[in-house]
Order: structure tokens, then sequence, then C-alpha cells
């Protein structure tokens, strides 16, 4: 009679079911304890049960056409981004950068342009000091604030992922909480569709 | 299934940490998709690719079924991981087992694809006839008639009143056939925490499904 005091709690069998890592005495009473022994074996077939209604739950939709297109779509997707990531070499012809040496033409030309990025550059720093041109650039706070910040928002594409996060992220902010009567007093989507 | 005997979700394996784990199937094959791409032949790692997602399809359709409850979007969530292992399998370390970071994968792209579906539904009109319909068997498969069974649905609708994190972690213990470290691993969470979660799951479940005439 001694036998019952000593029996496993349920919480402690569930412990016992899940955990192999038992006290030496929980041990030894559940291999000379039949009744134990029985609840263990009733709780191990109630978690075997649960994990195989579980999986038929999921194999009952994924069957095996299901997987095979799964299969076919993950490797076409696969394919169609290394399409997409293949590097073309250059034609052959062209892997040395042409040399100005053996063509005096494009020697002329090329002096031309550097002649005409010079004096461009002189004449703009001429063009400050000579009076009723001065062309002092704005500081760059003036022209960020000369576009509304509106504006510059919608310039920017959103995609609809951002978009929602945005949505969300003001109406849990601290600025929206001005908002929330309004919100709750708003009919949700699935509350109209539903009516 | 031959690892779904509740004793796996030990913390043995933890206890015994100068073991070398015995590289599973998939783990190795994992790492010779890794050298073929780091030896530019894509076209066999590709080849083997093929046959590491025959490997892992149906276990990752149960977890992200489990997690996701719509047939779309698991379908959706096993694609993406699928393709995001292929895209990154140069950054897979051979030392871990492939299961556990490709778990990892697939629960972080159900849980994005969750938080996406809850904003769509808040802020999004639903639109009829997105989805095509499933097409219907002849025959009801054994799945099927399990599930029809009094029992399985007792059981379908117990597993459906546990909290999302108890579910998952059951989940990954019980039908991905994971221990407790590696499901802490998958999902980021402290061992302890795992087999707490686990514990009031099966507890749980004992609840209802006794509780049921």
């Amino acid at each position: 009679m001694t036998m019952r005091h000593h029996h496993l709690s349920d919480d402690r069998l569930i412990e016992v079911c899940l955990d192999a890592a038992s006290p030496a005495s929980e041990r030894q009473h559940l291999a000379g304890c039949p009744l134990c022994q029985e609840r263990r074996a009733h709780l191990t077939r109630l978690v075997t049960d649960v994990s195989g209604v579980a999986a038929a739950q999921a194999d009952a939709v994924f069957t095996t056409e299901r997987l095979a297109r799964q299969r076919a779509h993950i490797l076409q997707r696969i394919e169609h981004e290394a399409r997409h990531g293949r590097v073309i070499a250059f034609p052959a012809g062209h892997a040395h950068p042409p040399s100005l040496r053996g063509r005096p033409g494009m020697r002329w030309i090329a002096g031309a342009a550097a002649a005409g990025v010079i004096i461009g550059l002189v004449a703009g720093q001429f063009a400050h000091v000579l009076p009723g041109t001065s062309m002092r650039p704005l500081p760059a706070s003036t022209t960020a604030a000369a576009v509304p910040d509106t504006l510059q928002r919608v310039a920017a594409p959103l995609s609809e992922e951002e978009f929602l996060g945005r949505l969300e992220l003001a109406v849990e902010g601290t600025g929206g909480s001005a908002l929330r009567p309004l919100d709750d007093l708003t009919p949700r989507v699935w509350e109209v569709a539903a009516q | 299934m031959s690892r779904t005997t509740p004793h796996r979700t030990t913390s043995s394996a933890a206890a015994a940490p100068a073991q070398a784990p015995a590289v599973s199937r998939d783990s190795a094959l994992a790492a010779e998709i890794k050298a073929l791409v780091l030896a530019g032949q894509r076209e066999a790692a590709r080849e083997r690719f093929a046959g590491l997602v025959e490997l892992q399809q149906r276990r990752a359709a149960r977890i992200a079924y489990q997690y996701l409850r719509d047939v779309h979007d698991a379908d959706e969530a096993v694609q993406d991981a699928f393709v995001k292992v292929y895209a990154h399998i140069v950054s897979y370390r051979e030392e871990l087992p492939f299961e556990v970071w490709f778990t990892r994968i697939l629960v972080n792209g159900c849980l994005d694809l969750r938080k996406s579906r809850s904003r769509r539904l808040r802020w999004v009109l639903p639109t009829s006839g997105d989805a095509p319909p499933e097409p219907v068997a002849p025959q009801p498969s054994p799945e099927q008639r399990l599930l029809s069974s009094e029992r399985g649905r007792q059981i379908a609708a117990a597993v459906d009143q546990l909290p999302e994190r108890q579910r998952m972690v059951f989940t990954l213990c019980q039908m991905a056939e994971q221990s407790t470290s590696e499901v802490s691993r998958a999902l980021g969470l402290r061992e302890a925490t795992v087999r707490v979660h686990m514990f009031r799951a099966v507890r749980k479940l004992r609840t209802l499904l006794e509780r049921e005439p």
C-alpha cells in the first residue's frame, strides 16, 4: 500500500515521457509499478496519435501530385534565377583597352577634350569674381526645405509590403494614439465584407 | 516515422557534446551541393538539389502547414525556403545538421508570410476567386479517412486549440522529429523554454482529449 504514495503525478509522468533523464527513484518506481507503466503507455499513445493526426492533416492536402508540382516549381525557380545571374564574357577582341599610340588623330581629340575641361574650370572660377554674376549655391538645408516632405515621400515609390508596414507603424506609434478612437469607430474590412 | 517516440525529445544529445554526431544523408548532400557550387558545377549542383528537395519536402510541408494552416501559403513558404537554401548554400556550415539550418529558414519564412497575411487582412479587401480550387480526389486517402474518424476530429480540434508557440514546438519535436536542442536552435529559443512549451502542449492535449467522451 505504500506504493500508492509514490505514484508519479501526471506532470511528472509527462516529464518522464518527454525527458529520459529522470531521477533514479522515479525510474525504479516506474519499472515496478504496473499502474504507472500503464499510464505512461497511455500518454505515449496519445502523443503518437496526435502526431499522426497532425501529419495526416498536412498529408491530406499535400498529396503526392501536389508535392511533385511543388518540386517542379522549386527547380524551375532555381533554374530561372541561375539564368538571370549568368555573367556573359566580353568578346576576346575587346579584352585590351585600345591604345592611342598608333593613332595620332585620336591623340589630338583627347588633347582638345582635356584642354576644354581645363578652360571650363578656369572660366567657372572667374565667373564668381565678376560683378553681377554671383552664382553662390544655396545651402543644402534650404534646398531640402524647399521640397515639401510629403512630396519627397510620394516621389519615392513604395512596394505594397512597405506601404502596409508604414501604415501599421503609424497606427501603433505614439502619434497614432489620438487617432485610435477614430480607428475604433471605423468598420474593419472583414466587417464590411461580412455584411 | 522511425523517430516519433516521445523519448526523441530528450536533452541527452546535448548532454554528450564530445561525441561527434553522425552526419545525416541530408547534411552530406547539402555539403556536396555546396562543394559543387563552389567548384562552379552549377548543373550538377541543381541535379543534387532536386534530391535534397525530395528528401526534405514532405517534412517541410507538414511544418509549414501546421504553422500557417493554409495550403497555398504553406506551399509558398516551402518553395521560398528551398529557393533561399539554394541561393545561400555556400554559407551552409557543414558542422551543423542541415535540417536545423533549413528548419530555421522555413520557420522564418512562415513568420514573414503570417505577418504579411495579417497586414493584408487588416487593410486590403479580400478578393474572391484568388486561389484555384483544390482538386477533389475520387477516393478518400488514408489520411482523409483518419481525419474524418471521430477520434481524428477530436485530435485535430485539440491541436488547433494549442497556443501557437506550443503547436510549433510540438510539431517540430514530434512531426519533424527534432531533439529539443535542435528545436531550440531552429526557433532561436533556449532549450529549457522549448521543454516548457513541449510539456505544456502535452499537458493541454491530454486535458483536452481525456475530457472528450
